[in-house]
């Protein structure tokens, strides 16, 4: 041993030693990247408010990937567990990593920089959730020869305000999803007043402006507006700072935090009565509705293009022969088939679909700085379970969303779609631009105005 | 320089910097642009940490609360259509407001808390860093949740895809200036003193010095060192929000400073690189995944354990071991107040 310090005691020290040792890591991660294949990164949430989904986001990009390239998922009771073969036009797909995110933005940039960088992928598809979006969209403009699809993220800055002309949204914003919904209560409910509470983050504010601008719209007036952070455990002073003298109340709290909000707002003022209730999409995403109580049982939902009950041949290919044919479990929430029509398993696939049809246009070379794959993306229309989907001048999705109705089944709550509006567009109708505020606390203002769809809303056919 | 002043450190120290030099012909784009950028920006965070214990007997955790402080004013300052105040001002005008905002604080902060030491002292500075955690996750004004995207560098740094080796220079530049500038500090009349309130501040109370006023400027010094590495942070990762500043990125600096040794301004660099390294690649190992949080944990407590004076001190005990000298300053923690200056 005394012979071996001593023969190190010129030697490299132990900073140079351990420099040394990465350098070699780092020049063996600098020659492995490959050409041929298609590499591509998954970004989702596996902590944070929205980590109980992780496995729904990778089984709707596995589902897609298996249904459309030849890819076979390597166990269909747990998707994390990644994909095996794939291929578009002899181009092999490869998942070169999953970015394990929470909700938070400065992760999710750290992420994306590990899978793009490091992991050399080419394409991203992801990330979950709206703040997460807007920063790895800015991240997309500093890096316009990579391509960036969404996954379930629906900030409206996103595509609306950063505009990054190598992002991709085939899914709606968080107030595309609550289209109809202000109509329904003032005219149908016949509310003349609401509080609206949202998290106070970016898909917050933007699920809770597609309620208060159509709300407003039809002459409504949102009386109070209740932000608590992301991520609060304890919404007691949230909850008892709600007005009951309101009509109503529209919640778009959202992930792990609907469930303690509701209660803590029976014990701050009594039983909820559903009917004076409207939630955003949590309230009937599968895998969290399940653990409502039936107290909410009869309050309206809003979606996220979503209808798992729709009476399509369409929408039962997609649960049953899609989701359900490549998974049988999507853990924790079970059974896959129920599963796909969640916001996340839903967004994921669509986005990954919107990819492949762009790469297949491309005949899978990515080649030109994905130059071509960019413009082929931006023409892509799909035929989709719930709709038909294509993109607007600023890469965003125009789609059909749909709204439901919590009600009892067999003792146990379950969903009904109750309402659709077609050819629902990021602008809600000329309310929002590149121009107006971004949604936030105080924006969109309360204003009359014209709403191309109010009034105008279908009753789809449902299973029942 | 003569035979004499070849010391270990001294050819470490040269073999280190002639590799940072070389960087970007020994690494991949992405060791470089990513991790060797990020582990100088931590090392600079950490610096202004381990120069507030190593010399002023105070362990702080408000040093991300004073980078993030940096950070967002600067963000508000630069940026437009995003988030927060939408100034779209010139970077360079950014950068000032960061320095005078950062350094602002961590004057105010520092004179809050120049009274008090050990535990209580980092208990402080701990409350320092959450009120400006909550601060910007609620006030939507300047932040918010989602906090300041599209934050980038002046023209002369540039794009990230373009220039990938400008920013990793310039902090490997300041990084060097400020380890040069936090050594002439020690050697001031300024930093002899303040090792002096270190030891004994009732001695040095007696003796006429301002015991108070030379915590709190040395407080703002480490405020301004660390707002610089706020600066170079939202650079680099073009985005700062609250996150960047909670209570799990205080204890990762604290974690990187321990790491490297609390007693020696070079252990922050070393404790930054093998804390990204760790971090960057446990992740990437299959069977540790998602648990990779617990691994990096377990490993920080090894090293701790193994080491009290971190990597510094098993350097030193190493080079002790081969006769050339014995270990500076004997690793004792800055947590456990002396008997002087718990007195105070």
């Amino acid at each position: 041993m005394r012979i071996l310090l001593r023969s190190r005691r010129l030697g490299l020290p132990l900073v140079g030693l351990a420099i040394a040792v990465a350098a070699l890591t780092g020049v063996a991660n600098a020659s492995s990247s490959a050409a041929t294949p298609i590499r591509i990164g998954v970004m989702s949430d596996c902590k944070g408010a929205f980590g109980s989904f992780d496995a729904q986001d990778q089984a709707g990009v596995y589902a897609a990937l298996s249904e459309y390239t030849g890819a076979k998922p390597k166990d269909p009771n747990d998707p994390r567990k990644g994909i095996t073969g794939g291929a578009i036009n002899g181009h092999p797909i490869k998942i070169v990593a999953v970015g394990c995110g929470s909700d938070n933005a400065d992760l999710a940039i750290k992420e994306t920089r590990r899978i793009v960088e490091q992991n050399k992928a080419d394409i991203m598809i992801g990330p979950l959730s709206g703040d997460e979006s807007v920063a790895i969209a800015n991240y997309a403009k500093q890096h316009p020869t990579k391509t960036f699809v969404d996954g379930a993220a629906g900030a409206q800055d996103t595509t609306l305000k950063v505009r990054a002309p190598n992002f991709f949204r085939f899914n709606g914003d968080g107030a595309q999803w609550n289209a109809g919904l202000g109509d329904l209560a003032h005219n149908k409910l016949g509310w003349k007043t609401a509080a609206v509470i949202a998290d106070n983050y970016s898909f917050g504010w933007t699920s809770a402006a597609g309620f208060i601008a159509e709300f407003c719209a039809v002459g409504g007036n949102v009386t109070q507006r209740v932000f608590p952070p992301l991520n609060t455990t304890d919404y007691s002073t949230y909850a008892q700072q709600l007005k009951t003298d309101v009509d109503g109340t529209f919640v778009a709290v959202g992930g792990s935090g609907l469930i303690p909000f509701l209660k803590a707002y029976e014990q701050a003022h009594g039983k909820i009565d559903s009917k004076k209730f409207i939630g955003n999409l949590f309230w009937g995403t599968p895998g969290e509705f399940e653990s409502l109580s039936t107290d909410v049982s009869g309050a309206y939902v809003g979606g996220a293009g979503t209808a798992g009950d729709l009476n399509t041949a369409a929408a039962k290919h997609y649960a049953n022969n899609v989701i359900g044919k490549w998974f049988k479990q999507i853990p924790p929430g079970g059974a896959a088939a129920p599963q796909a029509a969640s916001t996340f398993t839903f967004g994921y696939y669509i986005n990954t679909w919107g990819l492949i049809k762009g790469l297949q246009a491309v005949k899978g070379d990515i080649a030109g700085g994905q130059k071509p794959l960019q413009k082929a993306l931006a023409k892509v229309v799909i035929n989709g379970p719930y709709g038909v989907v294509k993109l607007d001048a600023n890469r965003q999705a125009i789609l059909t969303t749909f709204y439901q109705q919590l009600y009892t089944k067999d003792g146990k709550l379950a969903v009904k779609t109750v309402g659709s509006v077609p050819g629902v567009t990021q602008t809600f109708g000329g309310t929002f631009s590149t121009s107006t505020p971004a949604p936030g606390p105080t924006a969109p203002t309360c204003t009359k105005r014209k709403l191309p769809w109010v009034g105008k809303e279908t009753v789809p056919k449902v299973v029942s | 320089m003569s035979v004499r002043q070849v010391t270990p450190d001294r050819v470490a120290g040269a073999a280190v910097l002639a590799i940072a030099l070389l960087a970007p012909l020994l690494f991949s784009a992405y060791w470089v642009s990513a991790l060797l950028t990020q582990v100088l920006l931590l090392g600079i965070i950490a610096a202004s940490l381990t120069f507030l214990s190593a010399f002023a007997g105070m362990v702080s955790l408000a040093q991300v609360a004073v980078y993030g402080i940096a950070g967002f004013a600067l963000g508000n300052a630069t940026t437009t259509n995003t988030k927060g105040l939408d100034l779209g001002w010139n970077p360079w005008i950014g950068v000032v407001l960061g320095l005078l905002f950062g350094t602002g604080m961590a004057l105010v902060f520092g004179a809050l808390a120049c009274r008090s030491v050990g535990i209580y002292f980092l208990m402080i500075t701990l409350t320092f860093g959450v009120i400006a955690n909550l601060f910007f996750g609620q006030v939507t004004q300047v932040s918010g949740f989602g906090g300041i995207s599209g934050i980038s560098p002046p023209s002369i740094i540039g794009s990230a895809d373009a220039n990938k080796n400008k920013l990793y220079y310039i902090a490997l530049a300041l990084s060097l200036i400020v380890y040069l500038l936090f050594k002439y500090v020690t050697r001031t009349p300024f930093g002899l003193a303040l090792q002096g309130i270190r030891d004994d501040p009732l001695r040095m109370s007696s003796l006429g010095y301002h015991v108070a006023l030379h915590r709190t400027l040395a407080f703002g010094f480490a405020g301004f060192i660390s707002s610089i590495g706020g600066i170079l942070f939202v650079w680099w990762n073009g985005h700062i929000d609250p996150s960047s500043i909670d209570i799990g990125q205080m204890v990762d600096v604290l974690a990187i400073a321990v790491i490297g040794g609390l007693y020696r301004l070079e252990g922050a660099w070393l404790g930054a690189f093998v804390y990204v390294v760790i971090n960057n690649y446990l992740q990437t190992i299959s069977f540790i995944g998602p648990r990779f949080d617990t691994v990096v944990g377990l490993i920080f407590l090894t090293i701790v354990l193994v080491s009290p004076a971190g990597l510094m001190g098993i350097w030193e005990r190493a080079l002790g071991l081969l006769g050339r000298r014995k270990p500076e300053g004997g690793g004792t923690s800055p947590l456990a107040p002396t008997p002087a200056n718990a007195d105070l």
